[in-house]
C-alpha cells in the first residue's frame, strides 16, 4: 500500500486540491471562458494526474480546481456511488482535500462529480455537476482535421453530423446513437455531452445548476450554464426521443427495487431463471424511493414488478 | 444579358515565383516551368467573362492550366494575383478579397462543381441520397421528408434510378457517380455550376447522356456553367463560347462554331486538326 495514503497531508506533502495554485488558477480561467461561451471548448493545460488518463481525469481536475472547504461531495459512475471508479475518486479528492466532505445523498451535495450519468434527483441552482468526458468533439466522427473541425463550429456548420442522423434514419428507420447524444448550446455549439444516454440530455435544458465537462487526455473544458438552452440536433419531422423502457406489450418497465418508472434504466440477466431483470441505474435515487416507501418487490420477472 | 462572373488578370504560380517566371514561361516558351526558380505558372493572366445561362468551354492539352481556373474560383486553390467578381442578385463578391468564411458560404450555397473524379465530390461512406441531403442541410433544410422528397428529385432528374438512392456511390458506374455528383451540385440551385472534365473516361454513350443532362438543366434551370475539358466534341456540342489554353495563357477565345470552324492561332489549329 502506498505510505503516503496514511499520512497526514502536510506530511505528504499535498497542495490542498492535489494540483499547485498555478493550476487551479489555469484550469479556473478556462472554466470561466467556458462558462462565458456556452458550449465553446475550451483549451487546458491538462497535467498529469496519478490514474491514467481515461479514469477521469478531465472532470477530477476541474472538482480539485473549484472545490472549497466546507463543500459536500458526491462522485458517481455509471449513476453508482459505490462502483470502483466512483470510490477511488472520492477517495482521492477526501484525502487530498482536507475540510470536505463526502455524500452519497444527491440533494446534500454541494459538488457532483459523474461519469455516464445526471441524477435523477433534479439539481438546484446552489449545485455544480462535473461530468467526465473521454471524447470532447462531437464532430471527430465526421472530420479527422482538429482545425476544421475548428471552422465548422466557428460557422456553425453541423449538416455533416445531421447527414450521420439522415443515415441512421435511412438505414434504421431510427436515430441509433444511444448516448454521447450531439446537443446544440444557446443556439450555436454543439457539444459532446460526455457519454450520458439520451434520457439525461433533456435534464441539460435550463437546468439550475452549472454543468461542467472536463475532458483531460482531449485538454478541453466547456460548460452549460444554468438556465440554458440545450437542443439535442433533430429534424423537424423526427425529433429527438429518450429511450422509453417499453416492453413487448407497450407497458413502461419499472425498478424491480423500488418500482420508479420514470428513472433510467438497467438491464440485468438473471443467470438462473434467464430474466431480464431492470433496476434504476441511480443507486441513490433508488436507495431514497425505498427508504421513502418500502421495497418493492425484487426478483420480479422481465419488465419489473 | 446580366454578367455573372468577371475575372481579370488570374494567375496562379506553384512554388517561390521570382520576377522572372512570367517572361519566361508560356506559348512562346512552350513550358510552363520557370527555368530559374523552378516555380510551376499553371495560369497567368487570365480574364474572362460569364454571363447568365451561358456555358463557357475551357479547352487545352493536358497541363494547359484548365482545372486550375475552376479550381481557383471554387475556392480549392489560392490565386497568386488578379481578381474576381460575382454577381448574385443585387450582391455583388469580390472572390479573393472576401474573407474565408464568406467564400465557405459561396462555395456551400452558390456554387456548385463536378470534378473530374467522383472521389473528390462524394462522400463513399455515406449514401447516394445522403450526399444530397448533406449539401441541403448546408442550406438550412432540416425537414427529413422534403429533404429525402428533394433527394429523389434531383436523382431522377440526373437519371439515378430511385431505389438506389440509398445506397452508396461507392457500388455506382462510373456514370452513374457523375451523375450523382451533377445531382449534389445542383442541390442548392446554384447560379454557378464549375464542371471539370465530367465526361473523361467514361464510355461514348454514357458520355452523350451526361451532355444531354447538362444541356436540359441548362435550359430548364438557366444555371450558368464553365465547362472545362480536352475534349473537341464536348465543346462543340455544349458550348457558346471558348477559350483556348497553353501553357496557362489564353492563346485564342471567341465564339465556339468561329474557334473551331477558323482557328486564328497556331496552336488552336493543330488542336483541331489532331482532332479531325
Amino acid at each position: 500500500m502506498n505510505k503516503n495514503y496514511l499520512l497526514p497531508l502536510d506530511e505528504a506533502a499535498y497542495n490542498f486540491g492535489f494540483l499547485d495554485e498555478y493550476a487551479k488558477k489555469e484550469i479556473r480561467r478556462a472554466l470561466l471562458k467556458a462558462i462565458s461561451i456556452p458550449g465553446y471548448q475550451t483549451p487546458f493545460a491538462s497535467r498529469e494526474m496519478p490514474m491514467g488518463k481515461g479514469f477521469g481525469t478531465g472532470g477530477l481536475q476541474i472538482t480539485l480546481s473549484i472545490i472549497g472547504v466546507g463543500e459536500k461531495l458526491k462522485v458517481i459512475d455509471q449513476g453508482a456511488d459505490d462502483s470502483v471508479n466512483a470510490v477511488n475518486l472520492r477517495q482521492f479528492i477526501e484525502m487530498t482535500c482536507p475540510g470536505i466532505s463526502g455524500t452519497e445523498d444527491t440533494e446534500r451535495a454541494s459538488l457532483i462529480q459523474s461519469r455516464h450519468r445526471i441524477p435523477e434527483t433534479p439539481l438546484r441552482k446552489d449545485q455544480v455537476l462535473v461530468l467526465q468526458v473521454p471524447y470532447s468533439d462531437p464532430l471527430v466522427v465526421v472530420e479527422p482535421s482538429e482545425s476544421k473541425r475548428k471552422t465548422m463550429h466557428g460557422e456553425g456548420d453541423y449538416s455533416r453530423l445531421l447527414t450521420k442522423l439522415y443515415e441512421d434514419i435511412v438505414k434504421y428507420d431510427e436515430i441509433t446513437i444511444s448516448h454521447r447524444y450531439p446537443t446544440r448550446i444557446n443556439g450555436h455549439y454543439v457539444i459532446d455531452p460526455s457519454p450520458i444516454p439520451r434520457f439525461d440530455v433533456p435534464k441539460m435544458h435550463m437546468s439550475n445548476a452549472l454543468i461542467l465537462f472536463g475532458a483531460g487526455r482531449e485538454k478541453k473544458v466547456y460548460a452549460v450554464p444554468p438556465y440554458t438552452d440545450a437542443t439535442p440536433l433533430a429534424f423537424d419531422d423526427v425529433p429527438f426521443r429518450i429511450e422509453d423502457f417499453r416492453d413487448e406489450n407497450g407497458k413502461r418497465r419499472v425498478c424491480r427495487r423500488c418500482g420508479a418508472d420514470n428513472s433510467f434504466l438497467e438491464e440485468s440477466i438473471n443467470d438462473a431463471a434467464g430474466l431480464k431483470l431492470h433496476q434504476c441505474s441511480d443507486s441513490n435515487y433508488c436507495n431514497r424511493r425505498l427508504s421513502l416507501s418500502g421495497p418493492a418487490r425484487i426478483g420480479a420477472e422481465e419488465g419489473g414488478i | 444579358m446580366k454578367k455573372i462572373l468577371e475575372i481579370r488578370g488570374l494567375s496562379k504560380v506553384h512554388g517561390h515565383k521570382c520576377p522572372l517566371c512570367c517572361d519566361f514561361t508560356g506559348p512562346k516558351h512552350d513550358t510552363n516551368i520557370c527555368r530559374h526558380c523552378n516555380s510551376i505558372v499553371a495560369i497567368h493572366d487570365i480574364s474572362l467573362d460569364l454571363y447568365e445561362g451561358e456555358i463557357l468551354g475551357i479547352m487545352g492539352e493536358s497541363g494547359s492550366g484548365k482545372s486550375s481556373i475552376v479550381k481557383t474560383i471554387f475556392f480549392d486553390e489560392i490565386p497568386t494575383d488578379g481578381d474576381a467578381l460575382f454577381f448574385d442578385n443585387n450582391e455583388q463578391y469580390s472572390l479573393f478579397t472576401i474573407n474565408a468564411a464568406r467564400q465557405r458560404w459561396l462555395r456551400n450555397h452558390r456554387f456548385g462543381m463536378v470534378y473530374q473524379s467522383p472521389h473528390l465530390g462524394l462522400n463513399f461512406s455515406i449514401s447516394a441520397g445522403g450526399n444530397i441531403a448533406e449539401r441541403l442541410l448546408m442550406s438550412d433544410l432540416f425537414h427529413y421528408g422534403d429533404i429525402r422528397k428533394r433527394a429523389l428529385e434531383l436523382l431522377s432528374r440526373t437519371e439515378v434510378p430511385s431505389e438506389r438512392m440509398d445506397q452508396s456511390p461507392g457500388k455506382f458506374s462510373g456514370g452513374m457517380q457523375q451523375r450523382v455528383q451533377i445531382a449534389k451540385a445542383l442541390a442548392t440551385r446554384p447560379p454557378l455550376l464549375l464542371l471539370d472534365e465530367v465526361t473523361s473516361g467514361l464510355d461514348l454513350s454514357v458520355q452523350a447522356r451526361i451532355l444531354d443532362l447538362i444541356l436540359e438543366i441548362q435550359r430548364d434551370l438557366g444555371t450558368a456553367m464553365i465547362v472545362v475539358t480536352h475534349d473537341l466534341g464536348v465543346v462543340r456540342l455544349l458550348t457558346g463560347r471558348t477559350i483556348v489554353l497553353k501553357n496557362g495563357r489564353i492563346v485564342e477565345h471567341g465564339l465556339t462554331d468561329q474557334v473551331l470552324e477558323d482557328p486564328q492561332d497556331a496552336y488552336t489549329q493543330q488542336l483541331v486538326a489532331s482532332a479531325l
